[in-house]
């Protein structure tokens, strides 16, 4: 079953519901899929500022 | 004291008026459901009043009417069918999410993605589906053939609902 395939590979939901939104995306035809595929990509970068000076930009959300 | 009294009648009485006023007058034809369909970034139904709306629930695909009874049901990628009125049928493909049967008619059915049978392209579909079992057999890293076997599995659901 399919809560179980996910569920046992240690996925979140969230991530499950990601696959399947992206693969829904993909399939679409031409025109449909280039509006929609700029939704798929999530990008969270955090940096610590100090003394007035940002340090590194560090990656929160591994795709 | 005579405030008092009639105050505990009040609340004695209060059930009766409830028990009269049924929860689907409010909200409108007792013979529609009251249906919104919405991802992040669309409502494609806005409180529209339907006839049924058949839904792929993980429990099982089940057909939701007026006055059904309340219900939180888990969606797998598949098929919404919603019978606007006794001859016109909109199909649309969700990702998974969630229906919710409120108790005065009203169905709210939320998923990431969703989109009209006729956006798809299915030679899109059955090349990503080549693709995704040819990871999921592979050697790859666990979850690589996790992701491919979920893929798999909606892209199995979008070519059936497509044919």
């Amino acid at each position: 079953m399919l809560a179980a395939s996910w569920k046992a590979a240690g996925f979140s939901y969230n991530k499950y519901l990601s696959i399947a939104a992206r693969v829904i995306r993909k399939s679409l035809k031409e025109e449909a899929r280039l509006k929609a595929e700029k939704r798929g990509p999530l990008e969270l970068k955090f940096a610590k500022w100090e003394n007035g000076k940002q340090g590194e930009a560090q990656n929160l959300y591994k795709n | 004291m005579n405030t008092f009294r009639a105050a505990r009648f009040a609340l004695r009485a209060r059930p009766t008026i409830a028990f009269r006023r049924g929860y689907a007058e409010a909200a409108g034809p007792a013979d529609k459901i009251r249906l919104s369909l919405s991802v992040p970034h669309q409502a494609i139904f806005k409180a529209q009043d339907v006839v049924q709306v058949n839904i792929p629930a993980e429990s099982g695909d089940m057909g939701v009417l007026a006055q059904h009874v309340p219900a939180v049901e888990q969606l797998r990628p598949g098929l919404v069918e919603i019978i606007t009125d006794s001859a016109a049928t909109q199909s649309f493909f969700v990702s998974g999410g969630f229906a919710v049967v409120q108790p005065n008619s009203q169905l709210s059915i939320n998923a990431v993605e969703a989109f009209a049978l006729e956006e798809f392209s299915a030679e899109a579909a059955r090349a990503q589906l080549a693709e995704s079992q040819r990871v999921a057999t592979g050697n790859g890293s666990e979850a690589d053939v996790a992701e491919a076997k979920i893929e798999v599995e909606v892209l199995e659901s979008l070519i059936a609902a497509l044919k």
